[in-house]
């Protein structure tokens, strides 16, 4: 089955929709792209002399930059009042809702709009395939979920929008009727994950993921306790596929139950909890339909801008004539945080739907924090079972096997695929030469559940590293001597079957780790704790893929004849600093910090002309070689900012359009410059020209500095600005352009435009394009980071009370682009790890988020006195070449610390959690009673 | 409703008309436009939202906007983030911030910038001991919240700030 | 051993059949009441009836509106729930916080209901020494007696704080979603003002 990571059934939008992403008309001096590019008119650009992020200006001045500091009245061209939208969702998933009670609003507060479900069916509305189930709660059903919405209210403004929400705020405004059993869906995916490996490790597999494809069970129970798949090999099997591989994996539970005395099997639960993924900024949109223009424009705040277009062109695209916008302007704003939990939300169809009911009125809609408790997408409670057989004579793990179920909530969104990361994380840095693991997503009447930081692997991780703990202690052996033993070795194969295409120097942290004072005198600091305090200390590994197995990267790059550069990307800044990134990584071939950075410009790449069709995870290879015959075609166009691809996809596209403007634009004017005929060998010797402080450096030729450079390159017409994209499947796509008369540019991009002096950008035709096989989806991942964290905890005896007294997070990641961001990104994961180790739960169901009456306060994350801020030392390995391809670090460094802490509380108090939160109550309880252990 | 006049860095804005139930972050939001105020959590528990009030005894604090009315405002004088920068000069902290890579996302900086910059002005009155400062920043600043960047750099960079004017800030001879 | 996944608990669990329409509507329900001085007069002995009284009163003291602000260590709590104040705040050297989250600057000279933030004038948390937290309530009556538990207060000012103080009458009328104190703050004049009539006798700590 041609499932992979992060698959969904894309919807090829047939809406007759132009999903036009040009620019508005109308150059006010503060149009919205204006205000996006940073480091904005006539602002200083921090990013120069990296000091400081090249957003750095606007954000420290409360520049208009998120989607939610904008009102219509801020839009060139828009009418200058605002209307704004209220929703109402369902506090309730066991009872028949039986229609809105708005008496609260009395005539006055009546609003201008009312959108429901029936309002949605009768004007055609559909549902985008990722979002299927009902956007609004039909009258006579039970909802799908807490938290579905049940109408959306316009008022005229805000004044009547704040009086209106406040008097529905206590109301009953949804009335309900008889009790029923929560509505059941089908589960949202189970798969079987099976490696079993030959004789040697260069031997073939006997059986894994990428050799034979990966398997489902095609049989599921039935009523009355929901549909849970049947692992077992059933004797009339439903497919070979899944029988052979479920007969295999049966045998490794088998051997790890045969109480073999020469292997230590340890057989453990572990649970994990809900938690909001508590972005500050709440999600916010701002929509206008312009019905002269039949324009639906959007302003929004997403980390999937591509999709987010899509899904609101598919939605509207059969709606009747009078609701369906001829063509869809969006405009993508800077995030505030984002963390997964804005990748491929259902908050722009609502958005949108509220502006198709009140034509020529902007609308916003815009979450409070209830509203986003209640309604954004959460990480995945998992609950876990894991098997893990080791050799106790070699300390060496023989078998390994896994059960994983996950609650999806109310809608599938990424289930299925956070249940496959997860899985095929389950080992983490680990080799197992026999591994079985099944994973289940279940609906449920939970908030929906989705993308956030870690996406299943900081739960199966966090499980695997408290076990592998306590297999150390049992054995005994030194924790970080377990590690060395079975660390995956550069080469070997993952649980797929597939290896590494990228260093993971997981022999290199483990040598950090073991030598750092925080391990070192670990004896020490527990044998001089103070009276009344347990200290402890606890040590994690993980490695963390990156990557989605369908990424795209578009960039371009612009030199003007003063030497200014600007890059657009698709790429969206959430806090991540990929405008930084992508301006560093462009002045390693450009000599300059970029001027100017656009993200999430999707509409910035027309001249490419791409075309797609079909699912980048499903399609069949015949499909894909028959479909890049077409010049214009690709597997995918644009991909959310998700999966840690920031600095490894995010300026990828950028880079390679910066090395085609330094090859063609600039070398060919220095070699003009120096005066150095096309016939002297030193014109082929570009690769070899350096910069230095803004000059190109060549030996024996006088500097040039880059103005002269960009001058001449104008002067001369030639290549000023490129644009390409780039697509990777576990591997980067490749092709061959012709940009002269010379050989032909290979580079690993499949569509190329360039712009020469200062004319129109014109695409250019591709040869020898080879896309990455499509039976790389079988692969989990070829691409991972390694992170290890060291915690040293104090306890109090008596409260429980926890305080974090020292830290250290050791990680690589290739060359790091923005190495600041990096450490601010490790101290951020750091903190999430922490809150998720010890602070932050969600109940799942009633008295959880879907009722709307959670937030902050009653839901605690890490602040800053939760936190060792003068005691957690980040480092980061120097990359093992000055080349080296940056690699995604912004998930894995989460990891390790939720473990890590665990582990730590383990050695402090003896007792052995098995599930998150571990709150101070817990501790406490804990201490007194000696459980668990 | 009651009609109230603000002053926001500098310029008086009123006599406006507000109900005794607007928020002052809804006034400033909505209605005077000043979205580098920002709108977190609602409920006081974050504090992106807060800004300076210049008191009349020249003392100034921060207060969070979403928890509290508009009205409550009036005649007083208020800082935001768009008022720290002086003909286009950027403070000192607000050039810290940047040079440390304090903040990620920056949502929630204006709030850290008016903390930190009420603290500052407490500590040019009353300057503390070298030893009690970081302490006295931590204490300062455990109001907000952040979810990007683990505060540390926030932290570093409002001490340099200090350590870089320690005449100012730090009692002499204070160890 | 099958693979079979342990996921039918998680389900179980999850079956649980309360209906929460709102959980702020719920606390909109009138107060808990109190009973009335009268109500005691079948208990002869003077200090025994005493000692009824303040149990009584006792309701008030210890629901969450006024256990809250007087919290054994230095951060007050909030809520129905008696949660840990969050955003953390400290008494500071006055009762009033510490230099950066002074009390009133949330807690303004009323409650802000659009916020459910509570307000009074003289928001403040109760000096140290008047800790209630973890005490029992005849523990909490003697500290209540003792001046220099009470903030110097004699019998008569201790009605007229608890009968009359606009603070403590806050805990009447604490905006939506906070339970009040039971009763009214008529009714917790008259027990106290009883109490000190019949000889101010706690109950047995």
């Amino acid at each position: 089955m041609p499932m992979s990571r992060r698959n969904f059934v894309r919807s090829v939008v047939a809406s007759g929709i132009t999903l036009s992403f040009t620019r508005l008309a109308g150059a006010a001096p503060l149009d919205f792209d204006t205000r996006e590019t940073m480091p904005g008119r006539g602002s200083w650009n921090p990013a120069i002399h990296a000091a400081g992020r090249i957003d750095g200006v606007a954000k420290v001045t409360g520049a208009k930059l998120y989607a939610s500091d904008f009102r219509a009245g801020d839009m060139p061209g828009w009418p200058s009042k605002t209307a704004h939208a209220l929703m109402l969702r369902a506090a309730d998933a066991t009872h028949v809702f039986r229609g809105l009670d708005l008496s609260a609003l009395g005539g006055a507060l009546a609003p201008t709009a009312l959108v429901t479900a029936a309002d949605v069916a009768r004007i055609g509305v559909r549902v985008p395939a990722f979002y299927e189930g009902d956007l609004f709660c039909p009258v006579d059903t039970t909802p799908l979920y807490l938290g579905q919405p049940l109408a959306l209210l316009v008022f005229a403004d805000f004044d009547l929008f704040d009086q209106a929400r406040m008097a529905l705020r206590d109301a009953a405004f949804a009335k309900f009727g008889e009790e029923t059993a929560p509505v059941e869906t089908p589960g949202y995916g189970a798969f079987r994950f099976t490696r079993v490996g030959g004789p040697t490790p260069e031997a073939p597999d006997v059986v894994s993921p990428v050799k034979d494809g990966w398997v489902s069970p095609g049989k599921f129970e039935t009523a009355p306790n929901g549909k849970r798949p049947i692992w077992a090999r059933l004797p009339i099997p439903t497919g070979q596929d899944y029988a052979r591989v479920a007969a295999i994996g049966e045998q490794i539970r088998a051997d790890l139950a045969t109480h073999d005395p020469a292997v230590l099997v340890l057989d453990r639960e572990f649970r994990t909890q809900s938690v909001d993924p508590m972005f500050l900024e709440p999600e916010s949109a701002l929509a206008w339909y312009d019905a002269g223009r039949e324009t639906l424009e959007l302003v929004l705040g997403v980390q999937s801008p591509y999709e987010a277009a899509d899904s609101v062109a598919f939605m509207l695209g059969a709606a009747d004539q009078a609701v369906r916008p001829k063509r869809i302007a969006m405009h993508f704003a800077s995030c505030g945080g984002g963390f997964g939990g804005r990748d491929h939300t259902p908050f722009p169809l609502y958005a949108a739907l509220a502006a198709m009911f009140v034509p020529d009125r902007p609308v916003r809609l815009a979450n409070t924090r209830f509203d986003q408790f209640q309604s954004g997408v959460k990480r995945h409670a998992f609950a876990m079972r894991t098997q893990i057989g080791v050799e106790r004579a070699t300390g060496k793990i023989v078998a390994f096997a896994a059960d994983h179920a996950l609650d999806g909530g109310g809608l599938a969104n990424f289930s299925a695929n956070v249940a496959t990361v997860g899985a095929n994380a389950a080992l983490g840095i680990y080799y197992a030469p026999k591994a079985d693991i099944t994973t289940y997503a279940f609906h449920s009447r939970g908030v929906t559940a989705g993308s956030m930081r870690g996406y299943g692997t900081v739960q199966t991780m966090t499980a695997l590293e408290t076990l592998v703990d306590e297999i150390c202690a049992t054995l005994p052996l030194d924790p970080i001597a377990f590690r060395r033993r079975n660390a995956l070795a550069t080469g070997g194969k993952t649980l797929a079957g597939n290896a590494y295409i990228v260093s993971v120097r997981t022999p290199e942290i483990l040598d950090k780790l073991e030598a750092h004072p925080i391990w070192r005198d670990r004896a020490d600091a527990r044998a001089g704790a103070p009276a009344g305090v347990l200290v402890g200390t606890g040590v994690a590994c993980a490695a963390k893929d990156y990557g989605s197995g369908a990424d795209c990267s578009l960039g371009s790059v612009a030199i003007d004849a003063r030497g200014m550069i600007s890059i657009a990307c698709d790429s969206v800044e959430m806090g991540n600093g990929i405008g930084t990134a992508a301006a560093n990584r462009v002045a390693a071939h450009l000599g300059r910090i970029a001027d100017e950075v656009a993200t999430a410009r999707i509409d910035a790449f027309d001249p490419l002309g791409l075309v797609t069709s079909s699912d980048p995870y499903r399609i069949s290879q015949e499909m894909q070689d028959a479909a890049q015959q077409n010049p214009r075609w690709v597997p995918a166009i644009s991909s959310a900012s998700t999966a840690s691809i920031g600095a490894h996809v995010g300026t990828h596209a950028a880079a390679e359009a910066a090395r085609i403007v330094f090859r063609y634009g600039l070398w060919p004017a220095a070699l003009d410059l120096w005066r150095v005929p096309k016939s002297d060998p030193l014109a082929g010797a570009w690769r070899q020209a350096l910069w230095k402080d803004g000059e190109l450096v060549m030996p024996g030729l006088a500097p040039l500095a880059l103005a002269d450079l960009a001058a001449r390159a104008h002067a001369q017409n030639g290549v000023t600005a490129a644009m390409t994209h780039g697509f990777n499947r576990w591997a980067w796509s490749s092709a061959a352009f012709r940009v002269d008369d010379e050989e032909a540019w290979s580079a690993d991009i499949d569509a190329l435009a360039v712009r020469r002096g200062s004319g129109d950008f014109v695409r250019l035709d591709r040869s020898a394009v080879a896309f990455p096989p499509t039976d790389y989806n079988r692969i989990g991942t070829s691409y991972a980071s390694l992170c290890g964290a060291l915690v040293r905890v104090e306890v109090e005896r008596a409260t429980g009370a926890i305080r974090i007294a020292r830290a250290y997070s050791v990680l690589e990641c290739g060359r790091a682009l923005a190495p600041e961001i990096v450490i601010g990104q490790a101290q951020g994961g750091f903190a999430m790890g922490v809150g998720y180790a010890l602070l932050e739960s969600l109940p799942p169901y009633e008295g959880g988020p879907g009722d709307g009456t959670w937030n902050l306060g009653r839901y605690l994350v890490a602040r800053a006195s939760d936190l060792p801020l003068h005691a957690l030392e980040v480092e980061v390995l120097a990359p093992v070449e000055p080349d080296e391809r940056p690699k995604g670090m912004a998930e894995v460094v989460m990891i390790p610390v939720v473990p890590a802490l665990l582990n730590a509380i383990f050695d402090a108090t003896g007792c052995r959690f098995r599930s998150l939160p571990v709150t101070q109550a817990m501790l406490a309880d804990a201490i007194r009673t000696g459980a668990p252990r | 409703m009651k009609s109230i006049t603000v002053t926001v860095n500098g310029v008086a804005h009123g006599p406006s008309a507000v109900r005794d139930d607007l928020s002052m972050n809804d006034f400033l939001r909505e209605y005077l436009g000043v979205t580098g105020v920002k709108f977190g959590c609602g409920v006081g528990q974050c504090l992106s939202c807060a800004i300076i009030v210049d008191n009349a005894d020249g003392a100034s604090e921060t207060s969070p906007t979403c928890i509290v009315p508009a009205a409550s405002f009036d005649g007083k004088a208020i800082r935001t983030v768009e008022g720290h920068a002086k003909g286009g000069e950027l403070s000192a902290l607000q050039r810290a911030f940047i040079n440390h890579f304090a903040f990620q996302c920056g949502y929630c900086t204006a709030g850290f910038l008016n903390e930190a910059q009420v603290l500052l002005e407490r500590l040019a009155r009353t300057p503390i001991a070298r030893a009690d400062l970081e302490r006295t920043i931590a204490e300062a600043l455990d109001g907000h919240l952040c979810r990007c960047t683990g505060y540390v750099k926030y932290h570093e960079a409002v001490r340099d700030v200090v350590l870089a004017d320690s005449a100012l800030y730090l009692r002499k001879g204070s160890p | 051993m099958t693979s079979r996944l342990a996921v039918s608990s998680l389900v179980a669990a999850a079956a649980l059949p309360t209906v929460v329409l709102t959980a702020f509507a719920a606390t909109l329900a009138a107060p808990a009441p109190l009973r009335s001085v009268d109500s005691f007069s079948s208990i002869s002995d003077p200090a025994e009836r005493s000692a009824a009284y303040f149990v009584e009163l006792g309701k008030v003291l210890t629901s969450p509106r006024c256990m809250n602000c007087h919290p054994a260590g230095d951060r007050p709590r909030q809520g129905d729930t008696a949660r840990l104040h969050q955003p953390p705040v400290e008494r500071g050297p006055d009762g009033l916080g510490l230099p950066a989250l002074r009390c009133p600057v949330c807690h303004q000279a009323a409650n802000f209901e659009p916020a459910r933030v509570p307000g009074n004038p003289a928001w403040r948390l109760a000096p140290r020494e008047m800790g209630w937290e973890g005490r029992t309530l005849g523990e909490i009556c003697a500290q209540i007696r003792d001046p220099a538990r009470n903030g110097g207060r004699s019998l008569a000012a201790l009605v007229e704080h608890v009968g009359g103080d606009h603070l403590v009458g806050w805990a009447w009328a604490p905006g939506s979603g906070r339970e009040p104190a039971p009763g009214t703050q008529d009714q917790a004049r008259a027990l106290i003002s009883a109490w000190v009539e019949t000889g101010a006798e706690c109950p047995r700590p």
